[in-house]
């Protein structure tokens, strides 16, 4: 099976966007039960992913306009609504 | 006008809340503010398009998104950001066979202790960087802002074959770097 690696790197990564033909699911997951760098691998993908999802939540998970911010949007508002 | 149409009244509401969408996606204080802005506006002058079948902050949220997308799509385009197809860089990473030509390792860490991490965040960034702008675009849209394959592909301008392609580069790329910076367990060459 060691053949199918390259390709099944392919379907690690498209099983991240898509799902997977019942074909594909198959093939791959056949494969990831025969193969430890395969599995490594489709594991060091999801671990990029988690960990990556992870980081954007917290640096932008309290983030607030400042009060500059926020006046100067009601400022500029108001020149261009009139209201 | 009603309060439901006063924009100072959806800035006062919603605006940390676009504000952090904005942010999210561009990175950057300014433009975040400018989108804002002008989906504030936008959203005065189209008032009587909301047709009242969803909140005021996902029919606002729709805009900022449009305005986003369209951003990325105009930056993308000034750029003539072009990736030739063939010559698929991941072969680097496996043998003529197709096995594997240096075996993927074992990582021991889990994502709520990396997120943590300061050191990490700056390896990651470092590896990310070194991807090539197509590629970096799609990664940071996909895994790190999560937006669905539909956007990214309206963003850049490309089929969802072709994201698969960029994104397999990206993600095996990404792989191999941190396995070397981070996870220690292959040797730079």
């Amino acid at each position: 099976m060691k053949h199918a690696c390259h390709q099944i790197s392919r379907l690690a990564s498209e099983s991240l966007d898509r799902k997977l033909s019942p074909w594909e699911r198959l093939r791959y997951h056949v494969h990831l039960a025969m193969c430890g760098n395969c599995k490594n691998c489709d594991n060091n993908l999801k671990l990029i992913r988690n960990a990556s999802e992870l980081i954007q939540k917290t640096r932008y998970g309290d983030i607030t306009l400042s009060d500059d911010q926020r006046e100067k949007m009601h400022q500029i508002l108001k020149e261009s609504t009139g209201c | 006008m009603n309060s439901e149409s006063d924009p100072h009244q959806w800035l006062n509401e919603h605006g940390d809340y676009l504000y952090r969408y904005a942010m999210s996606r561009l990175h950057n204080e300014d433009l975040a503010s400018d989108m804002l802005q002008e989906t504030l506006l936008a959203g005065w002058k189209g008032f009587d398009r909301f047709a009242g079948q969803s909140t005021i902050r996902t029919w606002l949220v729709g805009i900022l998104k449009h305005k986003i997308i369209d951003h990325i799509r105009k930056e993308i385009r000034s750029r003539t950001l072009n990736e030739a197809v063939e010559n698929d860089p991941t072969s680097a990473y496996f043998n003529d066979n197709g096995s594997w030509s240096e075996a993927p390792s074992a990582w021991k860490d889990n994502p709520e202790d990396l997120c943590q991490s300061d050191q990490f965040h700056s390896v990651l960034e470092t590896c990310i960087s070194k991807l090539p702008e197509k590629q970096q675009i799609v990664f940071r849209m996909r895994d790190i802002t999560g937006e669905d394959t539909e956007t990214v592909c309206k963003s850049c301008d490309i089929t969802s074959t072709h994201l698969h392609v960029l994104l397999h580069r990206a993600r095996l790329a990404l792989r191999k770097c941190l396995e070397w910076n981070w996870f220690g367990q292959g040797t730079q060459s």
